[in-house]
């Protein structure tokens, strides 16, 4: 039993959402403000600083199969498999320093702490973990599946638009790069997740559905105002 | 404690998927809450949601009896706290502050009073540095929530079910009044099996000809209660209903004040009375309906608003684990329907539909100024 196709409907689709979205737009076609791309940033960063974390995470309760990957994963998000040595969050913190947003980066690390707090703290919906870590592979390797394809393009409207050196723009256009590799992975791992924890196809489908239940693209790259406009939930003010 | 200032807010939070019943849609959350704030420098907050088919009452009417009616009755009064009488009595006796709520051109301004009502007891339990346990004791440790599939298809019925089986609830309402009732019913009982607590609600959507044929109907299907099967204002309809019904009959939209009570009880129109804090028009008067619900031998369900944030939620918490007997609890959805909530705490129910009591100071929660602030499409300072 496979439920990649089921998954990467589901990604696919809000990718669709999200680079149709009228801030995506504004950004790659160079509308926006100075403002909104140094808050787009932001919201970047935010997101992603503690993604070793949330690997760990998933490493911790990684089913044989697929260990190995999620290791090699979570060590390169840390910078212990790379030439450079740079660990994701320090690139996140070069974009920062780059985009002349050092001053907040401080602000950055505090909002992405309390979205870990907020995370740990919540009431965990399912019965095991098994549920919670297979919910928790589907979100991160949203983003991984997501970054494969969109990172290029963000990394050139933030270079042609926002004036960002490639030094500067490393965390995306490596993204673009290592996440097809991770993209790609992280089905063989959701796969290997499900027949190793033996749900149903059906239990694992509701366990996707509810996890993709939003586009959490829009909502942490964006803000939860313009994913709740972006569907439908709020009125779309010009 | 004497108040000097009071803000309200009116939101608009976005849901993560809009939610339907028979009568409406939503997808987002219009809760107004007031904040008010005593000489002490001591905050409290509360909530109320206009419901027109419920009390009559809408955000405009709210706003104006907080601003013109409720704010003024009370601001710059000695209100008496907490401070050395923790009973009961105490929190009745400040309750009765706050003026009874408004009845004007069928209207009941029930929201807008619970809204100013919850403020103003948090506040005098923050004053007293107390949370509401401390005056109503709980009598279990966790409360345990339902689910609610709203109306959809018979395939999205089917998903939702799902999903609730997969989140462990053993209790779940169906919102009815389509076409397809039976159909979703019976998928829904397919996915969840027998052991699972289906009930459903109608919000008014038949006449007591067409509900006694509809709950006959599904009477196979195993339903708990049917809540506010015909619309409110018909308390013989109702009770005519309840004895053709296979089905135990709750009211809702039916059941607004402590004379609606009375005059359900005494007709014997009802099984279960769904008591809901803002609808009631605040904490006492939800006590003094449970009260009467319990005198009259009637089940009850403590209910909640759709789209409610962690404050109602919170009071909420406090009622249903503070009433001797509670048939179903509803609410606590928090983040699982809002995009974000209103408190430090997450509020919503976990696995099983389970949550703790709440332990703290006021509700148990602390409000987030900068999200009221961030949600808010209307703030009036007083």
């Amino acid at each position: 039993m496979s439920i990649r196709p089921f998954v990467k409907g589901i990604y696919d689709q809000q990718i669709d959402e999200l680079t149709g979205s009228r801030e995506f737009k504004a950004l790659e076609l160079g509308e926006a403000t100075r403002q909104e791309y140094d808050a787009f940033i932001g919201n970047v960063i935010i997101t992603h600083l503690n993604s070793p974390q949330f690997l760990a995470f998933l490493y911790s309760v990684a089913p044989p199969a697929a260990r190995d990957r999620l290791k090699d994963n979570m060590l390169e998000e840390l910078g212990l498999e790379e030439e450079t040595g740079d660990s994701h969050p320090d690139l996140l913190r070069k974009l920062a320093d780059g985009a002349g947003l050092k001053g907040r980066l401080a602000d950055f690390e505090q909002q992405a702490d309390e979205r870990l707090r907020e995370v740990t703290s919540t009431r965990l919906l399912y019965g095991t973990l098994k549920e919670a870590g297979l919910s928790s592979m589907c979100e991160i390797n949203a983003f991984e599946y997501m970054l494969s394809r969109v990172s290029g393009a963000i990394a050139v409207a933030l270079e042609q638009h926002r004036g960002l050196d490639s030094d500067t723009l490393l965390w995306f256009t490596h993204h673009s790069v290592v996440d097809v590799q991770h993209a790609e992975e992280g089905f063989r791992s959701i796969d290997d997740f499900v027949e190793y924890y033996d749900f149903s196809e059906e239990d694992a489908q509701t366990i996707v559905e509810m996890s993709l239940r939003e586009n959490t693209y829009i909502k942490r790259y964006f803000g939860d105002i313009s994913q709740g406009r972006a569907a439908g939930m709020l009125r779309d003010d010009p | 404690m004497i108040l000097e200032s009071a803000t309200i807010y009116g939101l608009e939070i976005p849901f993560i998927e809009g939610f339907s019943h028979s009568t409406k849609s939503r997808t987002f959350s219009d809760a107004i809450v007031v904040k008010v704030r005593s000489s002490e420098g001591v905050t409290g907050y509360g909530e109320g949601l206009p419901r027109p088919y419920v009390t009559g009452e809408s955000r405009d009417t709210v706003l104006q009896n907080l601003q013109e009616s409720l704010w003024p009755a009370i601001r710059q009064k000695d209100i008496p706290a907490f401070e050395e009488d923790r009973s009961l009595a105490a929190l009745l006796r400040l309750s009765e502050t706050i003026p009874p709520a408004l009845v004007e051109g069928g209207v009941i301004h029930n929201a807008a009073r619970a809204a100013m009502e919850l403020a103003v007891i948090d506040c005098g339990l923050r004053t007293a540095n107390i949370g509401l346990a401390a005056v109503l004791p709980p009598k279990r440790q966790t409360v345990v929530y339902s689910g609610v599939i709203s109306t959809s298809s018979v395939e999205g019925a089917t998903k939702r079910a799902r999903q609730m089986k997969v989140l462990g609830l053993d209790s779940i309402k169906v919102k009815v009044g389509t076409q397809d009732d039976l159909k979703r019913l019976e998928a829904i009982r397919q996915v969840v099996g027998p052991g699972v607590s289906l009930r459903v609600d109608a919000n008014g959507a038949w006449t007591v000809d067409e509900a006694i044929a509809i709950l006959q109907a599904m009477e196979s299907i195993d339903i708990a209660a049917v809540e506010q099967p015909i619309p409110p204002g018909n308390v013989a309809g109702l009770a005519k209903l309840r004895k053709n019904s296979p089905i135990p009959v709750m009211v809702d939209e039916s059941l607004v004040t402590e004379a609606d009570a009375g005059q359900l009880i005494a007709a014997q129109a009802c099984d279960f009375f769904n008591i809901r804090v803002s609808k009631c028009g605040g904490l006492v008067p939800t006590l003094a309906i449970a009260k009467q619900a319990h005198q009259g031998r009637i089940k009850i369900q403590v209910g909640s608003q759709v789209g409610e944030t962690a404050i109602l939620s919170a009071v909420g918490r406090h009622v249903a684990a503070s009433l001797p007997e509670v048939s179903f609890v509803e609410g606590s959805f928090g983040t699982l329907l809002l995009s974000q909530d209103v408190s430090h705490e997450n509020i919503s129910f976990g696995y099983g539909g389970e949550a703790p009591t709440q332990r703290g100071p006021g509700w148990g929660i602390r409000v987030l100024e900068e999200r009221l602030e961030k949600y808010a499409s209307t703030i009036v300072s007083l």
